[in-house]
């Protein structure tokens, strides 16, 4: 079975980074929000806030840094910068059907995060919330992850990369327009390169 | 074990298929848009009518040069008010997947993965909702439930260019006037240009 470490040295290898080994292997994860509403996320993060908007300057990493993604989850932002559970505020009824870009290339195609839960979220049902009204009953906090098994895919250095996506009512068809508040977020999770002066200078 | 990316470029081999492709994780949904109480429904079969946001396929079989190993099949079913129920009721079903002209899944029960029975196939997993009793009925932002879910213990292959369906089967399921949906997930290869011109 390959590792993720061996994803990253195999790509590097096909890129030609051959400096890409002797960095320092971490834990990573990148976020940003839609705050535009374009439909698009990561691409105009060098206009967020940070960190509350997102954790990153540009969407592209700098030299001798990467990121195997490994997991991808999705999130709604209101307009107090409170993040909040997707199904929570769109309804069961919703699907986010995205695309996940870098460089020139799409990586992920079409890929369907419903709001009622999605594939290979059944392991943990979420964060449990409760209804305070008269009648106290346990509701679902349902994951919006893909879980990327088998086939991290690698954001190398310094090519940029965003995630495309459109909302969908999946028993009416209909396009779910977002508003400012309850912008969609969303967060690349994996095995993180930082540059590693120690070897490179 | 083999992992899912050397089953699929052992079986894409066995085929001839192109193996250059991005390799990445799939996720192929398809709708059935008010279902009502019926014996059998069909995913993957017609795709008539519906949009991006209840499909994300054309036809039911993978692009030329493009193929994926199954490890999960979803099943959800929601009322025309958004919220999730469960899917047909809470009578026994089954699922069935075909591939071609064979059955690579077969009569597996569906209905120990959700509802109340609580005995799903895999360790992990969550007890499939809470209660019938509750005082509160669910709606399209109050979950009290979640979908089903069965994760295979092998992996299935769907070829390039192979037509495949969904098929579940049950005495009379309830399946409401709202849509049920189906999801298969798992790794797969996708056409890359890149690689191939």
């Amino acid at each position: 079975m390959i590792t993720a470490q061996d994803k990253i040295l195999h790509v590097a290898s096909k890129l030609g980074l051959s400096s890409l080994q002797n960095m320092q292997a971490s834990t990573g994860a990148v976020y940003d929000v839609d705050t535009e509403l374009s439909g698009q996320i990561f691409s105009q993060a060098t206009r967020h806030a940070n960190p509350s908007v997102t954790n990153i300057n540009e969407n592209q990493f700098e030299v001798n840094e990467a990121l195997l993604v490994e997991t991808i989850a999705f999130y709604v932002k209101d307009g107090s910068g409170n993040t909040l559970n997707f199904q929570n505020n769109y309804g069961s009824d919703a699907v986010i059907v995205f695309d996940l870009v870098i460089g020139n290339k799409r990586v992920m195609k079409d890929t369907p995060v419903f709001a009622a839960g999605t594939p290979y979220a059944f392991a943990n049902n979420g964060a449990q919330a409760i209804n305070s009204g008269e009648t106290r009953t346990s509701i679902y906090a349902p994951r919006h992850q893909v879980f990327m098994e088998g086939a991290g895919i690698l954001i190398p250095p310094q090519v940029q990369w965003y995630v495309s996506y459109t909302i969908f009512n999946v028993v009416t068809g209909a396009i779910v327009t977002p508003t400012d508040a309850t912008a969609i977020g969303c967060y690349l999770f994996g095995t993180k390169v930082l540059l590693n002066f120690n070897t490179s200078i | 074990m083999a992992s899912q990316p050397q089953k699929l470029a052992y079986v894409d081999a066995k085929l001839g298929a192109p193996s250059n492709g991005q390799q990445t994780t799939r996720i192929l949904f398809n709708t059935i848009e008010a279902p009502g109480t019926t014996s059998s429904l069909t995913f993957f079969r017609s795709f008539q009518g519906l949009t991006n946001g209840q499909t994300n396929l054309t036809q039911n079989k993978l692009d030329s040069m493009e193929s994926m190993v199954i490890k999960t099949i979803w099943l959800a079913q929601l009322d025309t008010s958004g919220a999730l129920g469960f899917f047909g009721g809470l009578v026994q079903q089954t699922v069935s997947i075909i591939v071609g002209n064979q059955t690579v899944v077969k009569n597996l029960p569906i209905q120990f993965n959700q509802g109340l029975n609580g005995q799903a196939y895999d360790r992990l997993h969550e007890n499939g909702g809470t209660g019938l009793d509750r005082n509160i009925p669910p709606t399209d932002t109050f979950q009290t439930n979640i979908p089903c879910e069965i994760r295979l213990l092998t992996d299935i292959v769907i070829p390039p260019q192979v037509a495949f369906e969904v098929r579940i089967d049950s005495n009379a399921g309830a399946y409401g006037t709202g849509a049920v949906v189906c999801a298969l997930a798992g790794y797969g290869k996708i056409f890359s240009a890149g690689n191939s011109f």
